[in-house]
This record gives C-alpha cells, sequence and structure tokens, in this order.
C-alpha cells in the first residue's frame, strides 16, 4: 500500500467537528458503524495473571469477560457496543492463541447479536514484541511473528486490528529525562514515524486480505509515557509543558497510520486523536474519566468532547460489588454514551461538547492544547507541511507552544517552572533549522553517540 | 466557534501554581553552594548539567593543588547534593537532577583518570525490572536518583531473570536491590527473587516499586520493602547505612 500524506483539513471549521460523527465513518462488525451518528462504549480489560498460565485457561477467561460483558450490556438496555482485547505478551508471541482467543469471543458476541440484535464488534491489539531484551528489533524475526499474530485474528474474528507500535522509543526514552525537546522530535516524530508508514502498510495489507478494518495505533509508548512521568499537579518529574508538546509532536506520528491505509477508529489512549479526527475525518476512541481504573490525568472530560467510541483503557477482570469489573466499567461507559446519544438527539450535542471542553480547558496545559478549538490549529500547522515527516511535526511542537502562551497571557495559570520550560523549550525549537535531511544526519551523529541502545537499521537508516 | 467560556477558578484549583515557592531554583541554589570558590563553580556547574564546564572546574581545582579523589566528595558530591536537596524540595524537576547526574558522573571519571587511588562510594545498589517486563523508566530514575546521592548503582535492566538477580546480588554484594516491575503479571518475580536469597541466606533489603507494585504485595515477602516514589529508593538506602533493619525499614516507608 502506497502512503498518502494529508495536506488539507477533513473538516472547514473546529465548531463542525462533534462525538458520535465524522468524515469518514466506519461499518465493521456486527451490525456496527462507527463514526455514523452515535457514540458507542468499548471496554478494554486486561486477564487475571494466574489466566496467563496456559491457552486454555486464557481462552477461558477471555470467554468470561465476553459473557459477562454482552450480557451487562442487554441487562440495561444498551445498543451497541465494541470490546478490544489488548493481548498478553503470550497472545502475540504464539499467533494462534491470539487467534483462537479471537474465535472464541467472536463465537459469544454473534450468539448475542443473533438473539438480540445487539449491535457489536471486537478490536484485538497485539503487543508489540518487536524487541529483544536489550535493543528494539524492528524489522526482523520479531516482526514476522507480529504479522502472523495479525493474520491469525483476522482471520478468526477480529473486526478490527491495532498496535501500540513503538518506533523511536528508545531515543525518546533518552530524551524524555533530560528536557530535549529536539530529541522528542526527532524520535517521535521522525523514527516514528518512519516506524508506523513501515508496519501500517502491511497491517493495511493483512486487514484487506481479510475484509477486516485497519484500525489505527497511539502513541502510547513515548506521549503517554510523557503524561505519565508528568503527573498529577504536584508531581516533579516532567513539566507538563513538555508533555503536550510531545502531544502535539505524536499528532502527525499517529496520522501516518492513516495516509498508510488505516481508516479508523483510532485507539483510545491515543490523546492525540483530537487533532486527528480534524485533519483526517477517521473516528475515534478516546478514553478519560472511565480510566480511571488504568491511571490518573488531568483531562478526564476534555478527551470526551469529539469521541466516537469512549473507553476505560483497561481494568483486571475481577469481582466488585456491581458485578465484575468488565460490567461495572462497561456499564458506566455506556451511561456516558447514553448521555452524549441523548443530546445528538435533542440537538443539544455542541453545548454538552462545550461543557465537556470547559470543564477541563484551563486545569492543565495538557487540556488546554487538546481543547478542540486549539487541536483543530494544532492540526493546520500539521497540514500546512504534510508532505515532510520533519516540518510538520516541528510545526505541531511551535503550534502547541504559541497556544500555550496564549492562555498564559488569558486565564491559564502556570507555575514559573511551567513557564520557564516552555520558554525552554521554544528556543530550542526556534533554533532548529528547518531543512528535514540536515536536522535527521545531526540527530543521527548525535544520537548514535549518546544512546546506547539506539540501532539507525530498525528505521531502514 | 463556541461562545461559553467560564471563570476556571470556580471549578478548579491549580495547587501547584498556589503552592509554588517564591524563589527561583537559581536563587535558591546560590544559597547553598559551598563558599570555596574553587568547589563552588564546580557546583554551579554540575548544577548546570555542563560537563564540559565541571571538566574545567575539576582541572582548576587539580592545578591548585587539590587531590582529585578528594575533589570527588568535596566538590561533585557537594555539588549534587545541591540538586538533589532542591528536587526534594519540589524547587527543580527530574530532567535536571537527570543532566546533573550525567555531569557529576562525568567528572567522577576524570577524577579517577587523573589519580591512581580508587574512590569510595557510599556503598552499592543492584537495580533491576523484573523478568518479562519491559517498562524501564522508573527503574532508570530510581538508579539516576541513586547515583546522584553518591551510591554506586549496578544497573541490570530490565526483564531480568530471576537467576541473574541472584548471582549479581552473590557478585556484587550489595547492601540493597532494588526491583521495579509495572505489570500485574510480572511482579511475582519478586517473590520468587525473595525466596531465592533467602534459600542463600542472603539477608539483603530488597526495596520494590513500579506502577503495577502495592504496599500489601510486598509485605507479603520477607525482605521486601515498598517504595512509592523514585526519591525513596535514596532514603531507603541511607537509612541502611544508618543500620535500620528491614523491618524498621517496612515500618517507616509503608506509608499505606
Ligand atoms: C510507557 C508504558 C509502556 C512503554 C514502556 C516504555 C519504557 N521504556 O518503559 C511500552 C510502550 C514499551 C509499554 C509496553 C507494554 N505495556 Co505498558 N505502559 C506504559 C504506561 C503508559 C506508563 C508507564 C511509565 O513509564 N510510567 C512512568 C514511570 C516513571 O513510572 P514507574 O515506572 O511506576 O516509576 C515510578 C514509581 O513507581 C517509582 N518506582 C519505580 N520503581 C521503583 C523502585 C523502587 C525501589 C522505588 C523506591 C520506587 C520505584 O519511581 C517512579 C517515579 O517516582 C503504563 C500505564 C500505567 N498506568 O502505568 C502502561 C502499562 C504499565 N502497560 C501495560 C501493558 C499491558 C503493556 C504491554 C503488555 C502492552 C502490549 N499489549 O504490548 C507492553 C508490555 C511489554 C512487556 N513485556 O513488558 C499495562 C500493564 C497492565 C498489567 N497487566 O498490569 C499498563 C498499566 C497500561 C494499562 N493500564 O493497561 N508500556
Amino acid at each position: 500500500m502506497a502512503i498518502n500524506r494529508y495536506t488539507k483539513m477533513a473538516y472547514d471549521s473546529a465548531d463542525d467537528m462533534i462525538f458520535g460523527k465524522c468524515k469518514h465513518p466506519v461499518k465493521t462488525g456486527l451490525g456496527l458503524e462507527i463514526g455514523g451518528g452515535y457514540t458507542t462504549p468499548e471496554i478494554n480489560y486486561a486477564p487475571r495473571p494466574e489466566a496467563g498460565a496456559s491457552k486454555e485457561k486464557l481462552v477461558k477467561e477471555y470467554q468470561r469477560i465476553t459473557t459477562d460483558i454482552m450480557n451487562r450490556m442487554v441487562q440495561v438496555g444498551f445498543p451497541a457496543v465494541v470490546l478490544e482485547t489488548e493481548h498478553v505478551e503470550q497472545m502475540t508471541n504464539n499467533p494462534t492463541w491470539g487467534g483462537e482467543v479471537a474465535h472464541a469471543q467472536k463465537t459469544i458476541m454473534e450468539e448475542f447479536h443473533d438473539e438480540y440484535g445487539i449491535k457489536c464488534a471486537l478490536r484485538h491489539t497485539p503487543g508489540d514484541i518487536r524487541e529483544d531484551r536489550d535493543y528494539l528489533d524492528l524489522r526482523g524475526d520479531k516482526f514476522t511473528v507480529l504479522m502472523e499474530s495479525f493474520e491469525e485474528i483476522a482471520a478468526n474474528g477480529a473486526d478490527m486490528l491495532s498496535l501500540e507500535s513503538m518506533g523511536g522509543k528508545e531515543v525518546f526514552d533518552y530524551s524524555i529525562l533530560r528536557n530535549d525537546v529536539p530529541g522528542m522530535l526527532y524520535a517521535i516524530g521522525c523514527l516514528g514515524t518512519m516506524d508506523m508508514d513501515f508496519i501500517w502498510q502491511e497491517i493495511s495489507s493483512v486487514a484487506k486480505k481479510h475484509g477486516v478494518v485497519s484500525a489505527g495505533d497511539t502513541d502510547c509508548s513515548e506521549a503517554n509515557t510523557a503524561m505519565f512521568i508528568g503527573g498529577g499537579l504536584l508531581d516533579k518529574n516532567l513539566a507538563h509543558t513538555l508533555a503536550i508538546i510531545a502531544r502535539a509532536i505524536s499528532a502527525p506520528r499517529s496520522l501516518a497510520a492513516y495516509e498508510a491505509g488505516a481508516v479508523g477508529p483510532g485507539k483510545d489512549c491515543g490523546y492525540e486523536n483530537t487533532i486527528i479526527k480534524a485533519i483526517s475525518g477517521v473516528p475515534i476512541s478516546q478514553e478519560g474519566k472511565t480510566s480511571t481504573c488504568a491511571h490518573s490525568d488531568v483531562m478526564g472530560n476534555v478527551v470526551m468532547q469529539c469521541c466516537d467510541l469512549w473507553s476505560n483503557e483497561s481494568v483486571e477482570y475481577h469481582a466488585e460489588f456491581g458485578g465484575t469489573s468488565v460490567q461495572c466499567w462497561g456499564e458506566s461507559l455506556a451511561y456516558d454514551c447514553a448521555l452524549m446519544n441523548t443530546a445528538t438527539a435533542t440537538g443539544q450535542e455542541k453545548t454538552l461538547r462545550d461543557l465537556f471542553m470547559l470543564s477541563d480547558k484551563y486545569r492543565d496545559p495538557q487540556g488546554y492544547v487538546l481543547a478542540y478549538d486549539n487541536a483543530y490549529r494544532v492540526g493546520e500547522a500539521i497540514v500546512k507541511d504534510g508532505n515532510d515527516i520533519y516540518l510538520r511535526a516541528k510545526n505541531a511542537a511551535l503550534k502547541s507552544v504559541e497556544i500555550m502562551e496564549e492562555g498564559i497571557a488569558g486565564k491559564l495559570e502556570m507555575t514559573k517552572f511551567e513557564k520557564g520550560a516552555l520558554a525552554d523549550a521554544k528556543a530550542a525549537l526556534m533554533a532548529l533549522t528547518d531543512d528535514q535531511d540536515t536536522f535527521m544526519s545531526d540527530c543521527m551523529t548525535k544520537y548514535k553517540e549518546e544512546v546506547k541502545v539506539f540501532l539507525p537499521e530498525n528505521y531502514g537508516l | 466557534m463556541t461562545s461559553l467560556d467560564i471563570d476556571p477558578s470556580d471549578i478548579l484549583v491549580r495547587y501547584n501554581v498556589k503552592l509554588e515557592k517564591a524563589m527561583t531554583p537559581k536563587d535558591a541554589a546560590a544559597e547553598l553552594y559551598p563558599k570555596d570558590e574553587l568547589y563552588r563553580q564546580i557546583a554551579v556547574a554540575i548544577f548546570d548539567g555542563e560537563e564540559d564546564d565541571v571538566i574545567e572546574g575539576l582541572e582548576k581545582a587539580i592545578a591548585a593543588g587539590k587531590n582529585p579523589i578528594a575533589l570527588i566528595d568535596d566538590a561533585l558530591m557537594v555539588g549534587m547534593k545541591v540538586v538533589t536537596d532542591l528536587y526534594d524540595q519540589g524547587t527543580i524537576f527530574l530532567p535536571n537532577v537527570m543532566m546533573s547526574a550525567d555531569a557529576m558522573l562525568d567528572g567522577i571519571e576524570f577524577c579517577k583518570s587523573q589519580s591512581d587511588e580508587a574512590p569510595v562510594s557510599k556503598g552499592k545498589v543492584v537495580c533491576h525490572v523484573a523478568e518479562g517486563d519491559v517498562h524501564d523508566i522508573g527503574k532508570t530514575i530510581v538508579a539516576a536518583l541513586l547515583r546522584a546521592n553518591g551510591y554506586e548503582v549496578v544497573d541490570l535492566g530490565r526483564d531480568v531473570p530471576v537467576d541473574e538477580v541472584i548471582e549479581a546480588v552473590k557478585a556484587e554484594k550489595p547492601l540493597m536491590l532494588t526491583g521495579t516491575a509495572l505489570m500485574t503479571t510480572t511482579m511475582y518475580a519478586f517473590k520468587a527473587v525473595n525466596d531465592r536469597l533467602l534459600e542463600a541466606s542472603l539477608n539483603v533489603p530488597f526495596a520494590c516499586g513500579g506502577g503495577a507494585v502495592n504496599q500489601d504485595f510486598v509485605s507479603t515477602y520477607d525482605l521486601g520493602i515498598y517504595g512509592e516514589e523514585a526519591a525513596d529508593a535514596p532514603k531507603i538506602a541511607d537509612k541502611i547505612l544508618a543500620g535500620s533493619s528491614i523491618s524498621a525499614l517496612k515500618e517507616e516507608f509503608h506509608k499505606h
């Protein structure tokens, strides 16, 4: 499959973006249309650790999880649901295991669909196993196993294929702990995008062959790492102003999946997805206040603003007072979707969207930049130089800096520390060349020397 | 575009802004630098994370007759302590500590190269990420903060088999072992490490942390001490040096 870069926005204005609708809805699974006018819960789960002991135990665990979720959905009268299975490592490393789990889950979903007519679809996300103990190994033997895993799940019932790929992570891990913004730009914007181009052409071919959906990726390994290191308001491991610059840079990187044949829905933990929806018009999954079972962040409501699927990221399967964990979290998600869909049915959707957005906009620089009006502007900066993976990432970073500066002049309060980190980041970005080749070769020299585990051949360099 | 807007102070509090110290990091550091001009220059270079200036400062001090090995404690460690104290107070952030630690380590290497004596460290710590787990950023932070506090770190990396951990403890005889795990599926390796250490009568304190790990879990094995944040690692090591027993460490660091 070829790469087609985005050089135009899918939406004429930010105000046209809304939850539950997108420019290019995706039909998938059993009667489901994603982004076609309604939001749908996407429930994620992890097996209990002891279930990983054998294939039989794992399959059984996922059967229980699937049955529990489907039961709860019909018990409370929800019209549609998506299940996402993020593989535990054994399921990807043994491709047939993943396939068997997909088959077992889909069989149950089909039974519920036949009996109740509930619309549903299954997403599978293999683990990005392309690494050895010390080094990334993006194009070697592990890559072959990963692709076999995609083949197996696609052939056995998965409706949507996703991945949280790791290209650029070795340089990123080094840079993020050193406030090195050019390093982040190189890691995510350049190396990350190059690996995305590579892997998503492959995944899209598999999807095409099996008639399933090539769904999309997230910059979990980099932008979310920054978000986690940033932590809460009182943590002191990373300025949140830098975390959001990493996020802005991740948008063109995750966009590359759709340039290589993916069609959405983008994956839940990609907080960069609002920017991507603005550019590409693909449907997106998001997580926020309903993923507190998996992590805490400062953007619980704002990310709901334009979601098409609404997710809980992941919860370990176990008993709660209200049923099993997947039932409890699934029910919460589905009620949120019912509220959004009610807003749509009564013509109040833009008001609800703006309430979601405003309740977090000034909580933190991250939410401020991702508020859909600002996210749209980051998108415009990306498509302006859409054909140059370096420049568009640099544009995204600079635009996020500009947006934060406006925020400081307005209602966004920041500490001196956050402002200082922002000013340093801006200076570092302004000092950079506009020439991709110069930047790439400078970085290659620098990071080959400084990052012991950086192997350029992972990127075909 | 939306016309709705809000006065955010009605709905949220940015506690970090409210509580921020009045002093800038530079001013706060200036109060803590050593008075001796030769040492001071080195300390400032460490604070700024400038390797080249650190070496330059060391060269000057050595030319003025200072003992290279003594400079490690008198200048490099003193400069680094300014950084870690300010980090503990919340005045500066982790990346500054990392950059300063890089500069300090370069300085130590330089001092060693200028002398035949070997420096004595505060003690040795072995760090690792649990078998099957590749999440290593927390471990990298723990290792950096330990080094920043004057400990020698043997970093075994990530996804480290239990056997390898035991071998390293036997070979290195550290004053403490640390383990990081971010997955509920991998943290059980800590129990295996604990059991194997006890079998071999290696009663080394085993500080454990990382996203998935919690105090209840760590309390179930004898050598385990739960550490909530990376900054606890050097604090635990300091207490071990001061003679705390494992049960006293559990008492102090198990906060929940
Ligand atoms: C970044 C990340 C990744 C990156 C890791 C990059 C790297 N080099 O580390 C990548 C993309 C590689 C990754 C991969 C995977 N991940 Co991951 N990942 C995360 C994420 C988003 C953040 C983790 C992080 O870096 N936090 C920041 C660091 C600084 O925090 P920390 O390590 O906890 O350390 C702090 C403290 O704990 C403490 N500390 C740490 N160690 C010690 C030790 C001592 C002695 C002391 C005192 C203190 C201390 O100090 C630090 C700062 O104070 C978490 C989400 C979450 N909720 O945690 C998921 C998460 C950990 N990942 C998860 C999963 C499932 C995976 C994968 C299996 C996904 C897949 N299907 O492929 C693979 C795992 C592969 C493997 N075999 O390990 C799950 C684990 C669920 C579970 N079973 O428990 C999580 C929780 C996400 C979720 N909610 O589902 N991941």
